[in-house]
């Protein structure tokens, strides 16, 4: 039984957007004194004519801090990875082979296989971008907005529900799950979101205290006004809807966040796919997810840790995938992996690795053409720090997703054209 | 523009509140920004809501109105920037001494230690410390500190040269030191602080420097060094994080007698023979150098070629205008303004680096900047959650929100010792989303719920928020007469949350 894909059900009156325009106290900043950027200036309803139709839900997973691209898939034929790392390649001994291909999954991933061998799993490998940066932060914006030229500040799963999906939306369009900020994948001017990072504690305690918060979050004066009202709206708004997709959904799959784990998660990535499905198959409209896994950055003890942060991952996945399924809509949520870098093919003394460039990407759903894309990049022609060179950018994953999956227009999020990847099924 | 005419929807749905805003809480004029002509507003036509929840209306074109330009109302700003939180003392005390002496009571006061933490001290592989008495040891020092600017510091500090428990663990007093060390070093100079970041024993495990040796340097403390200690990406250049990894390598942790204890127990306790070369309590807090892991020879680092040590490292950065800059702007941003002009930023950069790095004198400089008392600094940044409780506790006056304030920071998003990341938390916006608004919201109510006495509401707005209140909150005081809700609304309004 699955209920309707919300958007498709709630009337695009049900959201007020007039176009309101926030005149920005900001205006007022005397000279000498820098602008404050005019995030939270503009209105955050902005009027679309025209949304998308289509029952299509895109979950996107980041694997935070810099997840190591070879000890995920391994060139198993390769004797340079013996000699780059030592005591790593340990993994390539346990790899899961892919068959026709000289390639090997972590031993870990094991759910994710299965799903490959069921041709409902692209891979896509040499993914990156060029002069890519080795920062953290840098790179996971350039990874957010799309755009390594910096330039952007808003990020592409945010503009993409700003572009598309805000005139017939509602908060819960866009919904990171499992954390408390907004990721800046998500952030837009235009797009409204909602954060929910745990579905149990989220609603008002207190007698009166909505109507409180309602009452008083509204026309709030100041640079963050626009933003506080949105939030306490949105707040307000997803406790009603999540008693709905509770009252909805029974799980279908047993998710598991009781994982051993070198450092202890800060994300529990089982419960916020948890949240994710019972938002997708509940109906209550939402249509771009995020969760975020973090702990990849692996400069110390990569081989245990790196293994069983991906089998958090492959448990995770695949539960999510079984409850979708379930529920008969895998063939239209499609779920993805990034992370800001792969790491350098070259361990240190710590039997770990330093930050890397291009890696491997995942995408996982029954509208997926099932294989392997992208070439491998190889471990003979290291860049002159010693990383790998990518063979795909990013943005052709991207490009994909929108185009072919949730059938709207790339370019009006990635300003260009990038070589397709066809990894999604087309009619 | 006057706050007080904005008039409220009458055919909201929601709004039960009465239309009149207490009168003594409406200013009647604001100072800058007035436009001409009144902002044009599309016309509002109510619809039906599948939730029933209205959406806010976002055109009230209004700022806060800005009161810097009394004594009183500056010295509450001040407060709010560098106390976390106004207890009535402090206010009162500050509101006698005035601006300008209360900045420099801030600045010159010798900080207040927190009483010593023994299960901290003492913790081992065998008997760690809890997360929730180091948590629990920090917030209730924030809230009682005679010197409370000094645990605004060490906040700043703890997201800035960073740690987390999880990667460092609890099984030794790393994470516990590192807090002292932050708060006694807090308005030190930079260049004696960077070299304490750099063998902090917290840090060596935390980026990976205990591991990395010359001959195969570990990246992760030079790269995040020279990114988020010092000088911010852009700055330098590849081949700089690799030199400076080696240049950095070398050092070991410390040992106390109480860790070198335990592990000889556990021996012992395994039936293991004792190591030929048993191990020994080092006498020191910070990193041990071990040259026999270090690089030797030249090194190429920011255009200079020579033998880096760690101090040549720091001092190397030092010379860089790029680090003074950094610093500054980061600390402007922190405790002055969401966006410091470059020319106010150049300004105390330059005094700082010509003052050899003194953070106090930085400081000092800030606080008595005129952009600091600028109207439009004025609730220009949003309380971190962490601030956000314990102003609210102390504003209450309970000394016994602790617990509390621990159990809410996680869903507020702050947890202390345990930083999203290498780069600490965000800020302003960072703060603000549906999750994070209702998790403070209810921490509110919480807090209320445990305070058995609550002081008057009656003047509160006056003391917390100068009496500067938007139209919706001030017609919802308005309209609340039970003292308890009153609070609700006064400390769960965007006034309060906001600094």
């Amino acid at each position: 039984m699955a209920f309707e894909t919300g958007i498709n059900k709630i009337s695009r009156r049900e959201f007020m957007k007039n176009g309101l325009v926030f005149a920005a106290g900001a205006a007022g900043l005397a000279a000498g004194y820098a602008a404050v950027p005019d995030v939270f200036a503009r209105a955050v309803y902005s009027a679309k004519k025209d949304g998308v139709m289509n029952d299509k839900v895109l979950v996107m997973i980041q694997l935070a801090g810099g997840a190591d691209g070879l000890q995920t898939v391994m060139p198993l034929q390769d004797p340079r990875i013996r000699t780059l790392r030592p005591r790593l390649s340990a993994a390539v001994d346990q790899a899961l082979p892919l068959a026709n291909t000289t390639l090997g999954l972590n031993r870990n991933l094991r759910g994710i296989k299965g799903l490959y061998d069921q041709g409902k799993v692209a891979i896509v490998n040499g993914v990156g971008y060029p002069k890519p940066s080795l920062s953290h932060f840098d790179s996971i914006r350039v990874w957010e907005t799309a755009d390594p030229t910096r330039k952007q500040m808003d990020g592409w799963l945010g503009k993409t529900i700003a572009k598309n999906y805000d005139s017939q939306g509602h908060p819960l369009v866009g919904c990171a799950c499992g954390t408390s900020e907004t990721p800046g994948a998500l952030r837009d001017l235009q797009a409204t979101l909602s954060v929910v990072n745990g579905e149990n504690s989220f609603k008002f305690n207190g007698q009166d205290a909505d109507r409180v918060m309602g009452a008083v979050y509204n026309g709030t004066p100041g640079i963050y006004g626009a933003l506080f009202d949105t939030s306490v709206f949105t707040a307000r708004d997803t406790v009603a809807r999540l008693r709905t997709a509770h009252e909805r959904y029974v799980p279908k799959a047993k998710y598991n966040d009781n994982v051993g784990l070198v450092y202890s998660s800060k994300n529990q990535l089982g419960a916020a796919l948890q949240l994710a499905a019972e938002l997708v198959i509940s109906g209550v409209g939402a249509k771009i997810l995020h969760v975020t896994l973090g702990g990849w950055d692996t400069h110390d003890q990569q081989l245990n840790r790196h293994d069983q942060l991906m089998a958090y991952v492959d448990q995770a996945v695949t539960a999510f995938h079984e409850d979708i399924a379930a529920y008969g809509m895998a063939d239209r949520v499609l779920v993805a992996t990034w992370s800001e870098f792969g790491r350098r093919p070259q361990e240190s003394a710590s039997a770990g690795t330093d930050h890397g460039t291009a890696s491997s990407m995942f995408i996982v759903g029954d509208g997926v053409r099932g294989g392997v894309y992208g070439q491998m990049p190889s471990l003979a022609a290291l860049d002159r720090g010693g990383n790998l060179q990518h063979t795909v950018d990013f943005r052709s994953v991207y490009q994909e997703i929108l185009a072919s999956h949730l059938l709207v227009d790339p370019r009006e999020v990635l300003d260009q054209t990038f070589e397709r990847l066809p990894f999604v099924k087309t009619a | 523009m006057d706050m007080g005419t904005t008039t409220m929807d009458p055919t909201d749905p929601m709004d039960m509140s009465s239309p009149e805003p207490m009168p003594e809480a409406a200013p009647t004029s604001a100072p800058r920004a007035a436009p001409a002509v009144a902002p044009t507003r599309a016309p509002i036509t109510r619809q039906e809501l599948v939730t029933g929840i209205a959406p806010p209306d976002l055109a009230s074109g209004l700022d806060w109105v800005a009161p810097l330009d009394r004594e009183s109302a500056k010295v509450g700003h001040l407060l709010r920037r560098t106390t976390i939180g106004v207890s009535a003392a402090e206010l009162d005390r500050a509101m006698t001494e005035g601006y300008q002496k209360t900045v420099a009571r801030l600045v010159d006061t010798p900080v207040a230690e927190p009483p010593a933490l023994p299960s901290a001290e003492n913790a081992t592989s065998a008997a760690y410390v809890k997360l929730g008495d180091l948590q629990t040891w920090w917030v209730d020092w924030m809230v009682k500190s005679p010197t409370p600017f000094a645990e605004a510091l060490t906040l700043f500090w703890h997201g800035h040269f960073t740690s987390d428990y999880r990667k460092v663990g609890l099984g030794s007093p790393f994470m516990y030191w590192q807090n002292l060390t932050w708060r006694r070093m807090s308005l030190g100079k930079l260049g004696d602080m960077l070299f304490q970041a750099t063998t902090d024993p917290a840090m060596l495990r935390y980026l990976d420097l205990l591991t990395s040796t010359g001959k195969s340097p570990n990246e992760n403390f030079a790269r995040e060094f020279l990114e988020l200690f010092t000088m911010g990406v852009g700055n330098y250049i590849e081949d700089d994080v690799k030199a400076a990894a080696k240049a950095l390598a070398g050092w070991r942790q410390p040992q106390t007698q109480a860790m070198v204890d335990a592990r000889l127990a556990a021996l012992a306790k395994q039936n293991k023979p004792l190591p030929s070369n048993p191990p020994k309590a080092d006498p020191v807090k910070t990193g041990i150098f071990d040259a026999t892991r270090a690089y030797t020879g030249t090194l190429t680092m920011l255009g200079r070629t020579g033998a880096f040590d760690t101090k040549g490292v720091i001092q190397r950065v030092l010379e860089q205008d790029a680090t003074a800059t950094f610093i500054t702007r980061k600390l402007l941003t922190y405790f002055a303004a969401p966006a410091p002009s470059p020319s106010w930023v150049a300004r105390l950069s330059g005094s700082y680096r010509r003052s050899g790095y003194d953070t106090r004198a930085l400081v000092r400089d800030m606080l008595l900047s005129p952009e600091f008392t600028a109207p439009e600094t004025y609730r220009a940044l949003v309380k971190s959650p962490t601030e956000y409780m314990v102003s609210a506790a102390k504003a209450v006056g309970s000394q016994t929100l602790t617990r509390t304030i621990l159990v809410n920071a996680n869903g507020l998003g702050q947890t202390l010792f345990d930083p999203p990341s290498v780069g600490g938390w965000g800020d302003n916006d960072y703060w603000i989303s549906s999750n994070t608004m209702l998790q403070r919201a209810n921490f509110i109510t919480t807090a209320l719920g445990q305070t058995k006495t609550l002081p008057l509401t009656a003047g509160a707005d006056q003391r917390l928020l100068e009496g500067v209140l938007g139209p919706r909150t001030a017609a919802e005081l308005a309209a609340t007469k039970d003292e308890r809700k009153r609070w609700y609304v006064l400390l769960a309004s965007p006034e309060f949350n906001l600094k």
